[in-house]
């Protein structure tokens, strides 16, 4: 049973970080509707903003932390002006097809900046350990869990405590009818671009200590966040949390019960099944005149 | 015989109660208008009538034949076509292959054949000059008259028109009457017409049905629909009465 | 049908010029550029006439080209006769797949045939038996006409573009058909079409399948060419450059498809002399294109002699349309 509670709880944080991203994908869709395909490499700049801030400018872990969202917050603003405002008006496809092109160039000037070679990011409780259920679990596992539902609690509080929040649903449900209602959306809409960013970016700095932070992270990363987002329910933030946890959970379990190699089919597998079955996942989309 | 029959027809989306037991029957030649307020469910009517939507209850006949369930593509080639309100043209096609879509319904039939299928109701609409025209290029009337060209290419029998007028000049709108007046002439064409342009329903029609939230409330010639004080309250509100007309 | 004739045979004039004066490593990204010219005039089928967004389209590639492979390289079939083989049974799945897959629309559908590409990869590489793994499948012969095998880059480049050139006849013939119209209608008003009598399920599944066909075909032109396969040829990123491919070059123009091929085959080598910064370039190049030129390249044509209303119809977006209250 030890076994099996450690892979639980390894399960969990990785479902945690893909519900980070997956939770950043699903604002900026629910806003714009733009399905971003660089969400993978806006978590890889969110490693590497840590990498940049911790170990290259060996800034102490609050500031350094700091550090590394505020340059997530401005890139999430950057994109907004140069990617989303020039493209909103374009079909679908194109708007994919641009997110792939600016996920390649982040990747490169990724690798531009930082080499190929996978960095170690450190973790704050580097070394620590917790005892849970008999098992022995590396403190920074159950650290991804705790900030991740701070997160989601704060999130909820924005979404629905505050006005600045309000606004982003309702940009979210009808952006004409907040046009009229005198909402300044165009900011709403930056504020959701700078939202998912950091959220990516807590979600790089949680992965970083996991994983290696590579250049090449990004896209196995997305396609999990996909996953997490068609199996939860597309528009849904509940169920961006659900399906995260429900990825992270299958790919750990499966690759230890099923096939290591195998693991990441079981959650495709799971994913097309879904579409085929219930596309609108288990908490379903708001039925939207959205492609 | 009655030609396409509605009956008992339900629908509810969510909470609202969109067709309540709607009970329509078209006679074969016949010219029915059905009318309503906002929000009555006559597009809903027609939706669930060329297959675009299933009812909840009831079902509709075509010949005899039920079609409740068949596929929307299976229902024109047997005979039943339609247009949209505020019409609907394929963007990336030209005037005359837009119409040319609707020629195609004969499977048979050669891209020669096709063409001059096309080219022959184009013509009888007046469109033919158009007929290279990019679609985007035609005004809002013009375009809805291909959408109506596409409609008849597809050789129906019954013809279904949701607000052909709405969004056209009153010059437009009595091209459109005398179009299918002259259609009504020429061939054996049942037409069911949902329209708000009162004016067009009295000249056209032979028979009015009218639908207000869900129910029909009236069916019969437009002089006795006139006059039927439910439909009177339907549109203008309780308490008014036939002497302040 | 002039027109049509009078572009492939430009087209055709071209590579046969190019061949004659280009040295081998262009050469080779030429090649490349037919074998991705022919998967993407199938992609046009798909996406840029019935408007399915697929991103899977390089599994499709990958079935041709390792269902060559492993009928000549483990049953000692023909190259031929492999082809033959791979690409029905490629067109055959794409058929079967589409019944439930294209119930699904616009970014639901793209998911899935994301998802399909990622698990197409998974298994090749990783069913080693069969596929050889990473390791992927190599020494599979090459092609041979009357006793001749087909070997370098020119007499490659000379097959390939005979058999572009037969492709994009094909695909004409299929535009200015009934069954193009079709597809086409399907895209931009799919309620509108099936109230035209067009069966809206059987003709994207055509649609998928035409492309499926195409992509076969690519693959084992490319199997026998190389001579070498590995997962990493057909991965889902090879989709998303189709696609990118396409809408470069002007979607839903045939043209378009083989324009963007070439010019998104070459670009990366134009841009080397921005050293190791060129691939960072080629995405914000990618992304100028998407903005500044909605139409693609083919769409500049459209500029030339007939000065018509600017307004030419845009293909409409895939989006859900309203039936209305």
């Amino acid at each position: 049973m030890a076994d099996l509670s450690q892979l639980l709880i390894n399960g969990l944080a990785i479902g945690s970080v893909y519900a980070l991203a997956a939770i950043g994908f699903v604002i900026v869709y629910s806003a714009t509707g733009v399905v971003n395909f660089a969400a993978g490499q806006f978590v890889m700049f969110g490693t590497f903003a840590g990498v940049a801030m911790l170990i290259n400018a060996r800034l102490p872990w609050p500031s350094g932390y700091g550090a590394a969202l505020a340059a997530m917050a401005l890139f999430g603003a950057l994109f907004f002006f140069v990617v989303y405002l020039p493209l909103r008006k374009s079909p679908i496809v194109t708007i994919i097809v641009a997110t792939v092109a600016v996920g390649i160039t982040m990747q490169n000037v990724a690798l531009l900046t930082f080499g190929s070679w996978p960095f170690r990011l450190p973790s704050p409780v580097e070394g620590w350990t917790v005892t849970i259920a008999g098992t022995v679990v590396p403190a920074h596992f159950v650290a991804v869990i705790v900030v991740t539902a701070v997160m989601v609690g704060l999130l909820w509080l924005l979404f629905y405590r505050t006005p600045v929040g309000i606004g982003m649903r309702a940009v979210a449900q009808d952006i004409q009818a907040a046009r009229l209602m005198g909402l300044k959306v165009n900011r709403l809409l930056a504020l959701s671009w700078i939202l998912a960013a950091l959220l990516a970016g807590v979600a790089g700095l949680m992965l970083g200590p996991i994983w290696f932070a590579d250049v090449n992270m990004g896209d196995p990363i997305a396609l999990k966040a996909f996953a997490a987002t068609i199996i939860g329910g597309f528009g849904s933030l509940p169920g961006a949390i659900v399906g995260g946890m429900f990825v992270g959970l299958s790919e750990v379990l499966g690759a230890s019960y099923v096939s290591s190699a195998y693991k990441d089919l079981i959650s495709f597998g799971i994913m097309i099944g879904f579409l085929l079955v219930r596309p609108q996942g288990v908490f379903g989309e708001r039925i939207q005149d959205r492609g | 015989m009655s030609i396409l029959q509605a009956r008992a027809i339900t629908k509810q989306f969510g909470g609202l109660l969109a067709l309540s037991a709607v009970e329509l029957t078209i006679a074969a030649g016949e010219f029915v208008a059905v009318i309503g307020p906002n929000g009555a469910g006559k597009s809903t009517l027609l939706n669930i009538l060329t297959g675009l939507l299933m009812p909840d209850g009831g079902q509709v006949l075509f010949d005899g034949k039920d079609i409740t369930r068949l596929a929307t593509h299976k229902r024109v080639r047997s005979g039943l076509g339609r247009t949209f309100q505020h019409g609907r043209t394929f963007a990336r096609l030209t005037v005359l292959e837009n119409v040319m879509i609707g020629a195609a319904i004969r499977g048979d039939r050669t891209e020669r054949a096709i063409r001059d299928a096309a080219l022959a109701v184009l013509d009888q609409m007046g469109l033919a000059a158009e007929a290279n025209e990019s679609i985007g290029s035609l005004s809002y009337g013009r375009r809805r008259m291909v959408e109506l060209c596409r409609a008849l290419a597809c050789e129906p029998r019954v013809l279904l028109l949701d607000e052909p007028a709405a969004g056209l000049n009153s010059g437009e709108v009595d091209q459109l009457v005398d179009r299918l007046t002259e259609l009504r002439a020429r061939q054996q064409l049942t037409i069911v017409l949902i329209e708000h342009n009162m004016g067009m329903v009295m000249r056209l029609a032979e028979r009015i049905a009218v639908l207000n939230f869900g129910r029909k409330i009236a069916d019969g010639p437009p002089a006795q629909v006139q006059a039927d004080p439910a439909v009177l309250s339907a549109y203008l509100g309780h308490g008014y009465n036939r002497a302040s007309v | 049908m002039r027109v049509p004739f009078l572009i492939t045979a430009v087209i055709v004039s071209a590579g046969v010029l190019l061949s004659l004066v280009l040295p081998d490593y262009h050469l080779r990204l030429l090649n490349l550029s037919v074998v991705s010219a022919i998967a993407v005039i199938g992609l046009n089928f798909a996406f840029g006439y019935a408007g399915l967004i697929s991103l899977g389209h390089a599994a499709f590639v990958g079935m041709g080209a390792y269902g060559l492979a492993i009928l000549t390289t483990r049953m000692g079939w023909s190259p031929w006769r492999a082809m033959l083989v791979a690409t029905t049974a490629t067109a055959a799945f794409a058929g079967l797949i589409g019944l439930p897959l294209l119930r699904l629309k616009g970014h639901y559908l793209a998911l899935a045939t994301l998802g399909l590409n990622v698990s197409f990869y998974i298994v090749a590489a990783n069913w080693i038996d069969l596929t050889g793994g990473t390791n992927g499948i190599s020494r599979i012969p090459e092609l041979t006409i009357a006793g001749r095998a087909i070997a370098g880059e020119r007499p490659f480049l000379w097959f390939g573009l005979a058999v572009l050139a037969a492709i994009t006849i094909v695909a004409f013939m299929i535009h200015t058909s009934r069954y193009g119209r079709a597809m086409i209608a399907v895209r931009d008003d799919e309620t509108a079409a099936a109230m035209s009598g067009i069966d809206v399920t059987m003709t994207k599944i055509a649609a998928f399948v035409l492309s499926a066909v195409c992509a076969a075909i690519a693959g084992c032109l490319f199997a026998c060419h190389v001579r070498f396969v590995a997962p990493e040829d057909f991965s889902y990123a090879h989709s998303i450059t189709y696609l990118a491919m396409l809408i470069v070059g002007g979607e839903s123009t045939i043209v378009g498809a083989i324009l963007g091929a070439a010019v998104l085959t070459f670009l990366p080598e134009w841009l080397r002399f921005l050293g190791s910064a060129y691939l960072a370039f080629f995405g914000l190049m990618m992304l100028a294109i998407l903005v500044f030129l909605p139409s693609g390249i083919a769409g500049l044509g459209r500029y030339l002699p007939r000065l018509r209303s600017p307004t030419r119809a845009a293909p409409a977006s895939v989006s859900a349309k309203e039936l209305g209250p």
